[in-house]
């Protein structure tokens, strides 16, 4: 009897052992989560059955376009996890796995919501962790956290955390390097002089894009000068604080990059400038002449007498017309050589690609080729940049033209079609009756320097790509089922897009 | 055949420039009509209208200019034709001028130059007309003439005396002179100058003149 009565003691005794271990543990993830204290390592392996504490829970937006209002910090945005027990869960999770867990939760691509919302134990938010005193103590908190300085230090790219007021509380080895300025200099230095624009107070950060929180805007080093940066901001909160998590990655290759095609994109605009130039000339001579005779025959007619004013009327009037018509020829070819940043407005393709034709009148004349131009009357406006969508057209026509070089007299015929493609579409194809493409050919047209003309440098088309694209559309070749091949691209209409990268920077 | 205005065709595509054209035309006192495309031209063109010449642009949608010339050499007509034309490269001018254009001006045209071009195309004009009614004249006179008194004429105008031609054709001197009476009362010739003068403009020798039995072979010389 002895013997079952001490193992029953002793189970009796070890379970409560057990019940006791369990409550310790619940009484320090809570006084974890409660209090400000410093003390506590984040190192694995430290008390295997005790979790290391948690400290960061990131507050971050869902990359499925909702707009994170930081205002309601307060209740949960994720997972309705609620009440200690759960948070407890969670910390003992997060700290089975900590370093691995803690970069995944550092990385800026991570796309599910992560964490709870913080309940703030004294009062309500703003109170808490606006004072500069709780500042302070975070900030101290978070520089005396060798393992996180660690990590940060080990990431390629510059991280400050700041306060509400947007005071830098912590700054890695990339932001000192990236700015210019030690760690010294920027601790407790305002956030502002370094990425000016961005604001700053927690709570007030609005993820207004749809993809994550990335702003592209130009960020400041030390000397002075400015650069361009891709920002990525989060809500975060260090024990209780709540601070800014900010990633600023250097963005200067990319702008340049992007520079550079707007200027190739030009130079070519420049380039089949110069291939029609005899054409164009020929476009502005014909008002010219026109104006001339024109002005000649009244004076003989205001040599005679009687004066005949009544023919002298209809001169002057055919005189502004032709001046017109001459004014119009010079705005196209502006238009043309245009160079600037892109300016999405709407856009009527009938314009555009009669404009496209007119400049082409005398060069499809000189060449024997007709073309005929099919724009549906009820096409909906584009949102794009009327340069860019009129050199996409005007090298496809060109294109169009050369294919249809060899062609005997009859199938000197391009024609352009514009209709809608779907409900948020509008589809532009040139068609001719030239020789067409090789299947293999079809894709690769689009790539730089590929070309059948002798004195081709081969980047119409896949500038006209990167343009299309740009505007949100697609472009594609394909052959005729008679003879020649087709053309299309598509363009999203004005109403309902924005179009892809309209990226101004200030 | 209307000879009294003469009349300028104006061919080109740009209306603007074609009224204008017409309507300076017009002021200097000529009858003129436009036309868009070489084809109107062609099929609109009245056949009885000799004292014309024709105002061309080079590029035209269908035939263009230089064609078209071509189209009316081939066709006989005496139009003079003026290149008026916004392209002037030097190759395709000097295949007009070749091609027997009367002028080749580069647009814009002064109205002093376009209308002496226009003046000088249609003298050219008129001058064929009257050159090929001259010619027309002398073969219907040649017609009056019999085969012995052709034979007579050929040598005529080779300069032979009297009694050689009477040696060559076989006949007796005095037949010949007889001939050769008759031969310039009906080519209506007072001289031998003259003769030899009509001859030539009908362009002698010719087929004609060549005696049906061959056997006097007469050649230029």
């Amino acid at each position: 009897m002895t013997i079952i009565r001490t193992a029953a003691l002793l189970e009796a005794a070890l379970i409560a052992l057990l019940l006791l271990l369990l409550l310790l543990q619940l009484r320090r993830a809570r006084t974890n989560e409660a209090s400000a204290t410093t003390a506590g390592s984040m190192h694995a392996g430290q008390g295997a059955a005790m979790p290391a504490r948690e400290r960061f829970e990131f507050l971050r937006a869902s990359t499925t376009g909702a707009t994170w209002d930081c205002q309601t910090q307060d209740s949960p945005a994720g997972p309705p996890h609620s009440g200690k027990g759960s948070r407890f869960r969670q910390s003992w999770r997060q700290g089975w796995r900590p370093i691995r867990a803690r970069l995944a939760v550092l990385s800026p691509a991570r796309v599910q919501r992560s964490a709870v919302c913080h309940e703030p134990r004294e009062g309500p938010k703003e109170a808490r962790g606006d004072t500069p005193e709780a500042s302070r103590h975070a900030a101290r908190a978070l520089q005396h956290d060798e393992s996180m300085r660690r990590m940060l230090a080990l990431l390629p790219f510059a991280i400050l955390m700041t306060d509400p007021r947007g005071r830098i509380l912590l700054a890695n080895a990339g932001a000192e390097k990236l700015f210019g300025y030690s760690q010294d200099e920027l601790i407790g230095a305002c956030a502002d002089a370094l990425v000016p624009g961005l604001q700053w107070d927690t709570g007030a950060v609005r993820f207004s894009r749809p993809v994550g929180g990335t702003h592209d805007l130009f960020a400041r080093r030390k000397d002075g000068s400015d650069f361009p940066a891709e920002i990525t901001a989060s809500d975060a909160s260090f024990d209780g604080e709540p601070l800014m998590l900010t990633v600023v990655i250097d963005r200067t290759e990319r702008y340049e990059l992007q520079r550079n095609r707007q200027e190739l994109a030009h130079l070519t605009r420049v380039s089949t400038l110069g291939e029609l130039a005899s054409s164009l000339a020929h476009e502005l001579n014909q008002p010219l002449t026109a104006i001339l005779s024109n002005a000649q025959a009244a004076q003989r007619f205001m040599s005679t007498q009687p004066i005949n004013l009544a023919e002298v009327r209809e001169i002057l009037q055919d005189l502004v017309e032709d001046n017109h018509r001459a004014s119009e020829v010079i705005r196209r070819i502006r238009t043309l050589i245009k160079k600037g940043e892109l300016e999405a407005a709407p856009l009527s393709l009938d314009h555009v690609i009669g404009d496209v034709a007119l400049l082409l009148h005398s060069d499809a004349i000189v060449r024997g080729i007709r073309v005929v131009l099919n724009t549906d009357p009820r096409l909906p406006s584009v949102l794009g940049d009327s340069v860019q969508v009129q050199q996409v057209v005007l090298n496809l026509l060109l294109n169009a033209f050369h294919a249809t070089e060899s062609c005997p007299a009859r199938d000197r015929v391009v024609v352009v079609d514009a209709t809608r493609d779907g409900t948020d579409m509008v589809r532009v194809a040139v068609r001719d009756r030239g020789p067409g493409l090789s299947a293999d050919k079809l894709e690769q047209v689009f790539k730089p320097f590929v070309t059948s003309k002798r004195e081709g440098l081969g980047l119409g088309l896949s500038i006209s790509r990167s343009i299309v694209e740009m505007h949100g559309g697609r472009i594609w070749a394909g052959n005729n089922s008679d003879q020649g091949a087709t053309f299309c691209f598509t363009l999203p209409v004005a109403a309902k897009t924005e179009p892809a990268n309209t990226r101004n920077p200030p | 055949m209307n000879n009294t205005t003469p009349t300028v065709f104006v061919v080109d595509d740009d209306e603007a420039v074609r009224r204008a054209l017409v309507r300076l035309i017009r002021c200097a006192g000529y009858r003129a009509e436009g036309f868009g495309t070489a084809r109107e031209f062609l099929d609109h063109d009245s056949a009885d209208d000799c004292n014309a010449c024709l105002v061309l642009d080079l590029q035209l949608p269908d035939l263009n200019g230089l064609e078209l010339q071509r189209e009316l050499n081939g066709t006989g007509r005496p139009l003079s034709i003026v290149f008026l034309t916004g392209h002037g490269d030097i190759p395709t001018s000097v295949r007009a001028m070749k091609a027997g254009a009367a002028d080749f001006l580069v647009k814009p045209v002064n109205d002093s130059d376009l209308l002496s071009a226009i003046e000088a195309a249609l003298e050219r004009a008129s001058q064929a007309l009257a050159s090929r009614i001259e010619i027309e004249a002398i073969y219907s006179r040649i017609d009056r003439l019999t085969p012995r008194e052709r034979e007579v004429l050929t040598l005529v105008v080779e300069g032979r005396l009297n009694k050689q031609m009477a040696c060559e054709l076989g006949t007796a001197e005095k037949t010949i002179k007889v001939h050769r009476a008759r031969v310039m009362r009906k080519m209506e010739a007072h001289s031998l100058a003259e003769l030899v003068r009509i001859t030539d403009k009908a362009g002698i020798p010719h087929p004609l003149l060549h005696p049906p039995h061959g056997a006097a072979a007469v050649t230029a010389s």
